[in-house]
């Protein structure tokens, strides 16, 4: 992919992440008290609440995308060679699909999953 | 001097990277953005783990409260409140200081290009950069207090 196409994702992620971010803020001790918020029944809700699973997954996503960019970005920076670029790019794409993976998987267990004591 | 010799002294690598000397405030904050994203990404790989105890860990089949009370025993802590706090401190500061670099990206806050005079200040470098920068600092502070009373006051 072009280097100015994943500028404007990684611009385009940060827009995005700035707005779910602050909302997941919100939610975590404002909107809802933080003992509220971290507690087993209320997480339990909001998972499987569509709106929140989806919100919840789109954060996942936007954040993990903006991340490792940003990661690759800062060592394209540190070193300019053929390899050092394709090699991280490759691990950079292999990061996103592995977090991104790991936290679907915590996102589809949460609302699909049978409770357990 | 070839051009090799030449690239060779003129690459500092990570010490030339983290060097503050000679910065402007421009410069600082490009070096906190990437210090303060490295940060982020470190918490958030980190967060993926512990909240997947809430669904029994890497191994687990659905929601457990056995396991989310282990996790939060673990780090529902002073130690683990005061790391969420240094969290939000950064991640208001990268937020923010984010906002302010896509606007210069489009062009808008930079200011009229000039010919390049004594004493050599940027020219991108104007009353509205400074001002953004000092906001971003200025919020990531306040929501930093915010999260401190939040957690540690236990009131609001």
């Amino acid at each position: 992919m072009r280097e100015s196409r994943l500028m404007l994702i990684q611009y385009t992620t940060a827009v995005l992440a700035v707005a779910l971010v602050a909302v997941h803020l919100l939610m975590q001790g404002i909107i809802t008290p933080y003992s509220t918020a971290i507690s087993f029944s209320t997480i339990l809700s909001i998972y499987r609440s569509w709106f929140y699973a989806i919100f919840l997954e789109a954060l996942l996503v936007v954040v993990l995308v903006h991340g490792f960019n940003g990661l690759r970005i800062i060592l394209h920076e540190w070193k300019q060679t053929a390899p050092w670029s394709r090699w991280t790019d490759i691990g950079t794409l292999v990061a996103i699909v592995a977090t991104v993976a790991y936290g679907t998987r915590t996102v589809i267990l949460a609302i699909f999953g049978g409770v357990s004591g | 001097m070839s051009v090799g010799e030449e690239k060779a002294k003129n690459r500092r690598g990570l010490s030339g990277w983290l060097n503050p000397y000679h910065y402007n405030l421009e410069r600082w904050a490009y070096v906190f953005q990437r210090v303060t994203g490295l940060g982020i990404l470190a918490y958030v790989v980190g967060h993926l783990g512990d909240t997947s105890f809430f669904v029994g860990g890497p191994t687990g089949t659905g929601p457990s409260s056995s396991t989310w009370a282990f996790m939060s025993n673990l780090v529902e802590n002073s130690f683990g409140h005061l790391i969420l706090v240094l969290v939000v401190l950064i991640l208001v500061f990268h937020g923010t200081n984010g906002i302010r670099l896509i606007v210069s990206e489009l062009g808008l806050v930079l200011g009229k290009p000039g010919a390049i005079e004594y004493p050599y200040k940027a020219k991108s470098l104007g009353a509205v950069q400074k001002a953004a920068i000092g906001l971003a600092i200025a919020l990531a502070l306040v929501a930093m207090v915010w999260t401190y009373l939040i957690l540690f006051g236990g009131t609001i």
